[in-house]
């Protein structure tokens, strides 16, 4: 399996730009997922890796080979689509050993292959069956068969699991995590599932506006974000923004308070220089991160609850009108209008300055 | 509840009528060629006992035999070049589009508010230019490109999945290997819709195979049915025999693709 190298890549449709100017190293068996927001730029991203779009400036390399130019059956890629892409009129059989036909590779050898991708895939009993004939996981698992009888260097995944029902994507899910080891395949995958994408990834790359906003771990993007967008964009329920000010900057920190709960106040390590008293800076507050013990007390009312079973939402504020979301594993008692302590450890806040960016 | 089933009522009431005056051309011309001329001119509605008789005359005056191959040799040539030419077109137009594409294309539609008769005398001097008069050439040429056809395959490519082109080109497919190997099957329901618009319409084809085709062997059934009727004293029972003959290509074809054309109608992919 081969990694694959971005390199300042750049996407222009006439003037408006689209990707600009993104650089990425992916190592070979990696599985890394290309996650943002509708129109951040993802799956055109990833199509112009595959070849079905241009590559306006910069260079993408697969296998250590400069790839902007070739065709895309010969840059070692194979593409399970979002809708799946079968041929209607093949059956499944047929639809896996379509790419090695016209390839020239000899039919015994298309039947091995196809009937290997088969067996991975439990799709025996399906082989002679039309798509239309097929369930949406079948289908899909016949899209991946495609793709993996052509034994590619890498393989691209465009929002795979979005056609399919809660269920399904799950079970799926597991599925491509199960064959991404089975195969030790480079694996680049997109999504705007949070969800898929904590779960699947070796590396998460979020995207935002055509260029990359933070690359890293899921964990490591989750408890340490870059920015606002990107801790806005990873962890569900979203995480609480809150508006502070800067109080004191010493040679060890910067203390905050937020002046909307009751000047609560906040102390960070930080060396950073940029910051000076009076600033406008945001806090950022996991509503996983709430617990019984916490220091940093929030005193709220309780505007409404989401019981999910194991654990509840609480939507909480103090009348400002923000309100603020706590997981709570001990929520069930509680009642809508109740008074509500909020506690957190404030060593889990993260601050931001007044142009989103982390500081540390 | 009773204003409901009147309602309803009064629809299946217009229907039946719209039925009955669309199907009567039929029912009338399947009667006539059962009677004799006097018959039919007596405005009789049963069925007569002048098939036989009716038939036998038409085969005395007309060579059916080479009439049937010169409309069938015209309608299934001009049929398999429009469809191949226009629907390559109309592929073409959607998929690659450019603005000046979307130009060319827009003076296409304008030009079919053109009338035939507009074109007629000078496509009468370019086939005659190009030797062509009295081939069936002449007649095939000039629609193989048909402006109606290109619309209808443009407008059906739109419901062609762009992820089916995508997949194609990853699987290594050249241009012309997705739109033969993928888009022709995919739309087939399509095509086969187009077929029967464009056989009928050829098989039918009065106009400009009258002008162009001059002598009686290169003459089709059309043509000569429609000469039927200028004898001093028709006989309407020779005719309508002819008539039905003529037109019985045609059902069969629309009834072995009737399901395709719905479909065709109705859009391709779902």
């Amino acid at each position: 399996m081969s990694g694959l190298k971005l390199r300042n890549v750049r996407k222009n449709y006439g003037s408006l730009e689209v990707i600009k100017g993104v650089s990425l190293d992916v190592e070979p068996k990696e599985f890394v997922v290309f996650v943002g927001p509708s129109g951040c730029g993802k799956s055109t991203l990833l199509r112009m890796i595959a070849g079905l779009e241009e590559i306006t400036a910069g260079d993408l390399e697969i296998g250590g080979a400069r790839m902007n130019d070739v065709d895309p059956s010969k840059r070692g890629i194979a593409m399970v689509f979002q809708s799946y892409a079968l041929y209607p009129h093949l059956t499944v059989r047929e639809n896996m050993g379509f790419a090695l036909r016209f390839a020239g590779v000899s039919k015994d050898q298309i039947t091995k292959q196809v009937d290997d991708a088969a067996r991975t895939l439990a799709l025996g009993e399906l082989m002679d069956r039309l798509p239309k004939q097929l369930s949406g996981g079948q289908r899909q698992r016949v899209a991946i068969g495609r793709a993996i009888v052509r034994k590619p260097e890498v393989f691209l995944f465009d929002e795979p699991l979005s056609n399919l029902d809660a269920e399904l994507r799950v079970h799926m899910r597991i599925e491509l995590a199960r064959l991404h080891k089975a195969l030790a395949a480079t694996v680049i995958y997109v999504t705007h599932d949070q969800v898929e994408a904590m779960t699947l990834a070796d590396k998460i790359v979020v995207m935002n506006q055509g260029v990359i906003s933070q690359v890293g771990s899921p964990l490591d993007v989750y408890d340490n974000p870059d920015n606002v967008f990107v801790a806005g964009f990873i962890g569900s329920p979203k995480i609480n923004f809150l508006k502070g000010v800067v109080e004191g900057v010493s040679k060890t920190g910067v203390t905050v308070t937020l002046p909307g709960y009751s000047d609560a106040k906040i102390s960070f390590a930080t060396k950073s220089a940029l910051l000076v008293a009076g600033d406008s800076v945001t806090i950022g507050l996991r509503p996983q991160h709430f617990n019984t013990s916490g220091t940093l007390k929030f005193k709220l009312n309780v505007e409404l609850i989401e019981h999910l079973g194991g654990e509840s939402f609480v939507y909480a504020g103090n009348g400002g009108g923000e309100l603020i979301t706590v997981a709570t594993q001990s929520g069930r008692g509680l009642k809508t209008g109740e008074k509500f302590e909020a506690r957190i450890d404030p060593a889990k806040a993260l601050l931001f300055d007044q142009a989103g960016q982390r500081v540390r | 509840m009773k204003l409901q089933i009147l309602k309803r009522g009064w629809v299946y009431v217009v229907l039946s009528v719209a039925a009955f005056i669309s199907v009567f051309p039929f029912i009338w011309m399947l009667i006539g060629s059962t009677n004799t001329s006097a018959e039919i001119l007596k405005g009789k509605t049963s069925l007569g006992e002048a098939l036989t008789n009716n038939f036998t005359h038409l085969v005395e005056q007309v060579d059916l035999a080479m009439l049937f191959y010169n409309s069938a040799k015209i309608a299934v040539i001009a049929t398999a070049l429009t469809l191949v030419i226009s629907s390559l077109a109309g592929y073409g137009f959607e998929i690659f589009k450019t603005k000046m594409s979307e130009r060319v294309f827009a003076l296409l539609l304008a030009m079919l508010s053109i009338p035939f008769a507009a074109i007629m005398i000078p496509l009468f001097i370019s086939m005659a230019q190009l030797h062509l008069i009295n081939t069936h050439a002449a007649v095939i040429i000039p629609t193989v490109a048909s402006i109606f056809i290109i619309f209808y395959f443009r407008q059906a490519t739109k419901s062609f999945p762009s992820e089916l082109r995508d997949a194609a080109r990853v699987d290594g497919l050249k241009e012309w290997q997705i739109f033969w190997h993928i888009y022709v099957p995919v739309m087939r329901s399509t095509y086969a819709a187009a077929t029967i618009i464009i056989f009928m319409a050829n098989w039918n084809n009065y106009l400009w195979p009258l002008i162009v085709l001059q002598t009686n062997e290169t003459k089709t059934l059309t043509l000569q049915v429609a000469s039927l009727l200028t004898a001093y004293t028709p006989d309407f029972g020779v005719v309508m025999v002819a008539t039905t003959l003529a037109t019985l290509p045609t059902l069969i074809i629309f009834f072995t693709l009737q399901k395709q054309f719905v479909q065709g109608l109705l859009g391709s992919v779902k």
